[in-house]
């Protein structure tokens, strides 16, 4: 009786060439955002050379709180760490408000840190 | 058998009935010399009347229970076949007493386990003792320190507890049973070596007969259970020294239950209270309330949390914390803790907010993990009937102010939230509060709020500025209260994050002179 | 008859003060009047209780807003707060015992359990005060923790009496026993008697009266479950309304277009307002039903018209809200019931009252 229905959380990953696609569908929360991590992490260190950017497609997104925000920060600095970079696509206009209050969009989507000395050594 | 003429006089007597009838020969009166029961039975079928359907009489003859059968011979007489029924009886009546006890020891569970208050246990414990199994019943703790707590129970009487320093050792088998020795059989305890602390006030008989069984409990004794029996009452049997060890173990797991539970909830009550939100005073001239639910009902703490922080002095400026961590539940509220006592440390600095926040930033970052938290500072200074507010957001939502004339405004702060980011961006804005109006900060459990008359919509900033926009000229706790109940009657039952929101609130003139007296009485809490 | 008279002034000058908001001037009534001699108690029951009282009827009549009436009940509560604070140390009554003072899960009007908190403290009762909105868990927790002598359960607003009957079931699995007390439980106490509350009282002096006289602790073991104590439950009606409550709102908001044509011109702040009293019709609805009383139902919406009245809006809205209502639960025969006997009040209170709804736009 209690609760309402809220979408049902569902990620798509997908690999093509250097980049990582992630469809993020339904409402990225305090019960879901550990999902996210653990899907990324394993794309990212799993066989294989890590991608060079992952593209996060918010367009499904119905809801994001602040443990979906910090799973965003982990993603962020995991990715970083293996000098990918993050793009958030398709920003639904709440999670665009979030990002702007936290004032964390420059952070999220700049490029990785000590990325150039990465790349050139590699 | 026996053989008796239609008026009632013993006709023979044979071998086996001579056995249970010794005083008996032919030519007696029957009703002379058997109960009634049979002399009865065999005038009702010389009277013709009979008793088809009901059995054959039955009844005791001594110590001997008995079925007697009648044949009526053509010559009226007749003969009584006596059947001696008293070893089925007797196991039949112990069926019935195991039925009856273990009734009892169901229901004794029950009782014990619907408590988990220590002291509420013992008293039904020893209660219960005396309603089914003695006169009396002592029921004793493992001692706190060197006493004992005590509960007495008579049977009638009310039942007392007390803690006193006893010599457990002056009760045989009493010190065996607390470290959780067998009990001792209770013919071996001579009722008057009893100390008198044993014996229950208005117990006023001799003791006749003494039962003490241990308390079993988790690996160590719950207690140890006295029970007395007056010496004008039937000693206690063997079995039921049986039924005394079952009821005593139900007992001792009772109430081992009601003591982990008591531990446990002063563990938490412990741990909790640092975590818990502080009830917020009017200090310096200023109205401050604070108001939280957190988000699982059952739970108490969780990842909001605010504060107030008077300056020394009224000249100097309070300062106001409210605050969100990512998360929910006990993890959420540690980490408030750590949040709060860092910021209590800085409070020096309080003067500039943005090297507060960064140095906040830099104790929280973890390379482990993410978790942020985003919090409003407030510094409020009221002089000369003004109060004037320094407002910083370190990622969190705009605080709203209430003006007079019933507008409300986003507070044009913004900052970078803390703990995740090396470095914290943030602007600091100032205000100016007139009487009665009001500052509000809020967590986004509250414009999150998902629920409404139609069941799935947020609360949303804009109804929470049209409620604010009334509560021009409320009293800090009144502005509180209407926030929380909007909220309340938003979700319902509805599941929510945790809510916080704490309102600063300039006071109104008051056509009152005596203002500054009324402190006198203690009716401004500050 | 002087100590009535004086009584009299003493609210009057207290409310003008709440009602402005003027929390110095408010307290300064009742702090004068104690030191004059006026009994704390009589100041308590006699003086703060009615200007509470006031608020409820104030709002109804559309003379106080809603701002206003928490004005008035946070001062209340701050001179209550006060005089608690100047009674520390004084108190001189004989120790009774200890008692828990409770508010309903859901319940916002704190202030009725306040007072019966205080008067308790003043004649000797070591009372534990868990205010407003105190969720059942943490209630027997407290219960489990403190072992009181009983738990005082207060509610105000009736649609709390499933979640009053829930912590009275809870309280007394525990052995404790319940005093239901406040106008959730009706004015003569009937629903107390419904939801197995061990007494009732009418008022902070009445359960003073009842735990004096010794509350008899609950049969534990009993293991009663709501079903057990209101049989008619068995019916599904009361658990279908409530589990499709979003739904009847937003249905009957929409079939309402056609049936009340004022509202094709509300905004949407009225159209939520509308859906508000709807959703308040439907958990009345509701209520009445878990108590199985339509006289719940009809008190309300006798209520409810006065409300709206003085607010503009005619009683006609309430009608066709029951007429859709009824159209969506006719297959439920209680319900159907309880909906049939409101329209027939409110017929009856729009002839006695002369504000007909038969009567055209």
């Amino acid at each position: 009786m209690s609760g309402f229905p809220s979408t049902e959380f569902a990620l798509e990953l997908v690999r093509e060439s250097d980049s990582l696609f992630v469809r993020v569908t339904g409402d990225l929360d305090y019960d879901t955002c550990d999902e996210l991590v653990d899907g990324i992490t394993e794309h990212l260190t799993g066989d294989g050379t890590p991608p060079r950017c992952v593209r996060l497609d918010f367009d499904g997104l119905t809801h994001i709180d602040s443990s979906g925000l910090s799973a965003l920060l982990l993603v962020h600095r995991r990715a970083g760490a293996l000098g990918a970079t993050l793009h958030l696509d398709n920003r639904p206009d709440f999670l665009e408000r979030m990002l702007h209050i936290t004032n964390v969009l420059d952070h999220l989507t700049g490029p990785p840190p000590g990325s150039r000395s990465g790349r050139s050594a590699g | 058998m026996l053989v008796v003429d239609r008026h009632g006089g013993l006709v023979r007597i044979n071998e086996a009935a001579r056995l249970l009838l010794p005083d008996a020969a032919s030519g007696d009166w029957l009703h002379e010399r058997v109960p009634p029961w049979l002399s009865d039975a065999h005038r009702r079928i010389c009277d013709g009347l009979s008793d088809a359907g009901s059995g054959p009489p039955t009844g005791r003859i001594r110590d001997r229970f008995l079925e007697a059968h009648p044949t009526t011979g053509d010559d009226g007489d007749v003969v009584w076949w006596l059947v001696d029924e008293t070893d089925r009886r007797f196991a039949e009546t112990a069926l019935l007493d195991v039925r009856a006890r273990s009734e009892i020891l169901a229901e004794v569970s029950g009782a014990l386990l619907s408590t988990l208050n220590a002291g509420r246990c013992m008293e039904m414990a020893a209660s219960m003792a005396t309603e089914h199994l003695a006169e009396a019943a002592v029921l004793v703790a493992p001692p706190q320190g060197r006493r004992h707590p005590l509960t007495f129970a008579r049977r009638g009487g009310p039942v007392t507890q007390t803690v006193r320093q006893v010599d457990v050792s002056a009760v045989p088998g009493l010190a065996e049973a607390l470290q959780g020795f067998p009990p001792v059989p209770a013919r071996w305890i001579d009722p008057a070596d009893l100390p008198d602390w044993v014996v229950p006030e208005g117990f006023t008989s001799p003791v006749g007969s003494v039962i003490v069984t241990p308390l079993p409990g988790h690996g160590v004794p719950a207690g140890a259970l006295i029970l007395l029996r007056s010496g004008t009452e039937r000693a206690f049997s063997e079995s039921e020294e049986v039924f005394a060890r079952l009821f005593a173990a139900r007992a001792g797991a009772a109430l081992s239950a009601a003591r982990l539970y008591t531990e446990q909830a002063a563990i938490t009550t412990t741990l909790m209270r640092e975590l818990l939100p502080p009830a917020l005073h009017h200090v310096h001239g200023v109205e401050y309330a604070g108001g939280y639910r957190a988000s699982k009902d059952h739970e108490r703490v969780g990842g909001d949390f605010y504060d107030v922080h008077p300056s020394a002095d009224p000249s100097g400026e309070t300062l106001v914390v409210l605050g969100d961590v990512a998360g929910k539940g006990l993890d959420a509220a540690v980490l408030t803790g750590k949040i709060r006592n860092t910021l209590h440390a800085l409070l020096p600095l309080a003067e500039d907010h943005r090297r507060i926040l960064n140095l906040l930033n830099g104790a929280l970052l973890s390379s482990h993990h993410t978790r942020f938290a985003t919090l409003v500072l407030v510094s409020v200074l009221n002089r000369d009937g003004r109060t004037r507010l320094r407002l910083t957001s370190a990622g969190h939502l705009p605080p709203l102010l209430a003006r007079a004339d019933g507008t409300v405004e986003e507070v044009a702060t913004r900052g970078t939230l803390v703990g995740a980011l090396p470095t914290v961006e943030a602007r600091t804005v100032e205000t100016v509060l007139a009487p009665g109006e009001t500052c509000l900060l809020y967590t986004d459990g509250i414009v999150e709020a998902r629920g409404g008359p139609l069941g799935d919509d947020f609360l949303g900033t804009e109804r929470l500025k049209r409620a604010l926009a009334e509560c021009a000229g409320m009293q800090a706790e009144a502005v509180v209260e209407r926030i929380q109940m909007l909220a309340a009657q938003w979700i319902r039952e509805g599941r929510h994050d945790d809510m916080a929101v704490v309102a600063i609130t300039a006071p109104r003139a008051s056509s009152h002179a005596g203002d500054e007296e009324s402190g006198r009485n203690g009716w401004r809490n500050t | 008859m002087r100590q009535a008279t004086a009584t009299d002034t003493v609210v009057e000058r207290l409310w003008r003060a709440a009602v402005e908001g003027d929390e110095p001037a408010a307290a300064s009534v009742v702090h004068e009047a104690l030191d004059a001699g006026v009994p704390e108690e009589t100041l308590l029951l006699d003086v703060l209780a009615r200007v509470q009282a006031r608020v409820g009827v104030e709002w109804a009549a559309d003379r106080i807003t809603v701002a206003q009436e928490h004005a008035v009940t946070a001062i209340n509560e701050r001179i209550v707060a006060s005089l608690a604070h100047r009674r520390t140390g004084g108190g001189t009554a004989p120790f009774r015992g200890r008692v828990t003072v409770s508010c309903v899960d859901g319940e916002w009007h704190a202030f009725p359990a306040r007072l019966v908190a205080e008067v308790l403290s003043l004649h000797g009762w070591r009372v534990d005060y868990l205010g407003a909105q105190t969720p059942t868990p943490h209630l027997v927790a407290h219960l489990h923790q403190s072992n009181p002598d009983a738990v005082l359960l207060s509610g105000s607003i009736p649609t709390h009496l499933p979640a009053a009957h829930a912590a009275i079931t809870a309280c007394q699995a525990v052995g404790v026993p319940v005093l239901a007390g406040g106008r959730a439980f009706g004015p003569d106490g009937r629903y107390a008697r419904t939801l197995c509350a061990d007494r009732w009282a009418p008022d902070a002096r009445g359960a003073l009266a009842v735990l004096d006289g010794g509350v008899a602790r609950p049969n534990a073991s009993a293991g009663r479950q709501a079903v057990d104590d209101l049989p008619h439950l068995a019916d599904q009606e009361y658990t279908m309304v409530v589990r499709s409550r979003h739904r009847l709102v937003k249905q009957t908001l929409a079939d309402l277009e056609d049936r009340f044509p004022p509202m094709r011109a509300y905004d949407d702040l009225q159209r939520e307002r509308t859906a508000e009293d709807i959703a308040h019709i439907v958990d009345f609805l509701a209520t009445s039903l878990y108590v199985d009383d339509p006289e719940l139902f009809t008190t309300f919406l006798v209520w409810t018209a006065d409300v709206l009245g003085v607010r503009g809006v005619p009683a006609r809205f309430l009608v066709a809200s029951l007429d859709v209502l009824a159209e969506q639960l006719r297959d439920f025969p209680r319900t159907m019931r309880a909906i049939e006997r409101g329209a027939a009040a409110l017929g009856a209170h729009a002839v006695r009252t002369g504000s007909g709804s038969g009567s055209g736009s």
